[in-house]
């Protein structure tokens, strides 16, 4: 049987025609996971990389979380994913930051390199580009890039609660789920997060 | 609600709208990986499932297995009961030992020993049980 028969279900004969009640429920429940996960995959890494501020690190720790919700949760019922995801997520993220900490310090003992070998220099990709961009694209980019700036500035809790609020929509409940605290500390940590951008940001909303 | 729920949740439509449109900006070679990563978790999934069933369907054999292990076990390390210690060809047994040096008539017996009076009375006492038999 090919690795991703389950993906092709949709094009084969119904499963219920071959009398196979489980195969058919494993192909829907299949479908109703690569469904949550191409839902939340972009939104999981712009809070990964708001975290990491590392595009590879950002889609090791996507890419951990998936795995492991499929292998040890995909036989939750489908309401229970995205809290338990974003928790996985949160995870992981904790522990490469926690890894980088470690890394740090080691570095620190050793000779000073002049360059990180894994950032290297792409004069093509820096260049400005030569399209002319609307006014509007413009603004975006710059609220873009100031909200991301200050996302960053932000406690990682105040900025975790801040990103899983408003950019996955999660309530109060689910996000203190996925923060491994009580609803009170959502609160607590989303309301300082939005204090804080506000004094930032607010003459850019307002 | 307030001014200040209305101002706060202008600014959250705000933000939401601009982390939305940023996410909209990914480009194209990390949503292919996230796809790869996605394909991997779903193909993760169904091996789970198939290993589940495996390991179901191997149960009784792998039992099976694990019974003969342990008879075989138990057969290995269990004795005869009722059955003494053997003594080697040609040696005392322990305790016969314990008794030739605890008993002072066997000590004496052992300072006087005449060696071929005692090969003497054991030939005679052989072909005697011989000549019996």
């Amino acid at each position: 049987m090919p690795e991703f028969a389950t993906l092709a279900s949709p094009y084969s004969m119904p499963a219920a025609l071959h009398g196979d009640v489980t195969d058919s429920e494993e192909q829907t429940q299949t479908r109703a996971l690569n469904q949550f996960l191409a839902g939340v995959e972009l939104k999981a890494f712009k809070i990964a990389q708001a975290a990491l501020r590392h595009e590879d690190d950002s889609l090791d720790a996507v890419q951990d979380a998936m795995l492991q919700l499929a292998r040890a949760y995909s036989k939750r019922p489908p309401e229970e994913w995205k809290p338990l995801f974003y928790r996985i997520l949160e995870n992981r993220i904790r522990d490469m930051q926690r890894r980088r900490t470690v890394r740090g310090r080691i570095m620190a003992w050793l000779p000073v390199r002049g360059e990180d070998d894994d950032e290297e220099f792409d004069p093509v990709a820096q260049a400005p580009s030569l399209e002319p961009q609307p006014v509007r694209r413009l603004e975006l980019d710059e609220a873009v890039g100031a909200l991301e700036q200050a996302l960053g500035r932000l406690p990682r809790r105040q900025q975790q609660a801040f990103l899983l609020r408003t950019l996955e929509g999660l309530d109060v409940a689910e996000t203190a789920h996925a923060m491994g605290c009580s609803e009170g500390s959502v609160k607590t940590h989303y309301f300082r997060a939005v204090q804080a951008l506000r004094a930032q940001l607010g003459e850019l909303y307002t | 609600m307030s001014p200040v729920d209305e101002d706060l949740t202008q600014f959250e439509r705000n933000a939401r709208a601009i982390l939305e449109e940023s996410a909209r900006r990914i480009d194209g070679r990390t949503r292919s990986r996230l796809n790869q990563a996605r394909h991997a978790a779903l193909a993760a999934a169904g091996t789970r499932r198939r290993a589940w069933w495996a390991g179901f369907t191997l149960m009784p054999a792998a039992g099976a297995v694990a019974a003969a292990l342990l008879v075989a076990v138990v057969l290995w390390h269990r004795e005869p009961a009722g059955t003494e210690p053997l003594a080697l060809d040609g040696q005392h047994p322990a305790v016969e030992d314990m008794e030739l040096l605890t008993d002072n008539d066997s000590i004496d017996l052992m300072e006087e020993w005449d060696g071929s009076f005692y090969e003497w009375a054991a030939a005679q006492s052989d072909g005697g049980a011989e000549s019996n038999s």
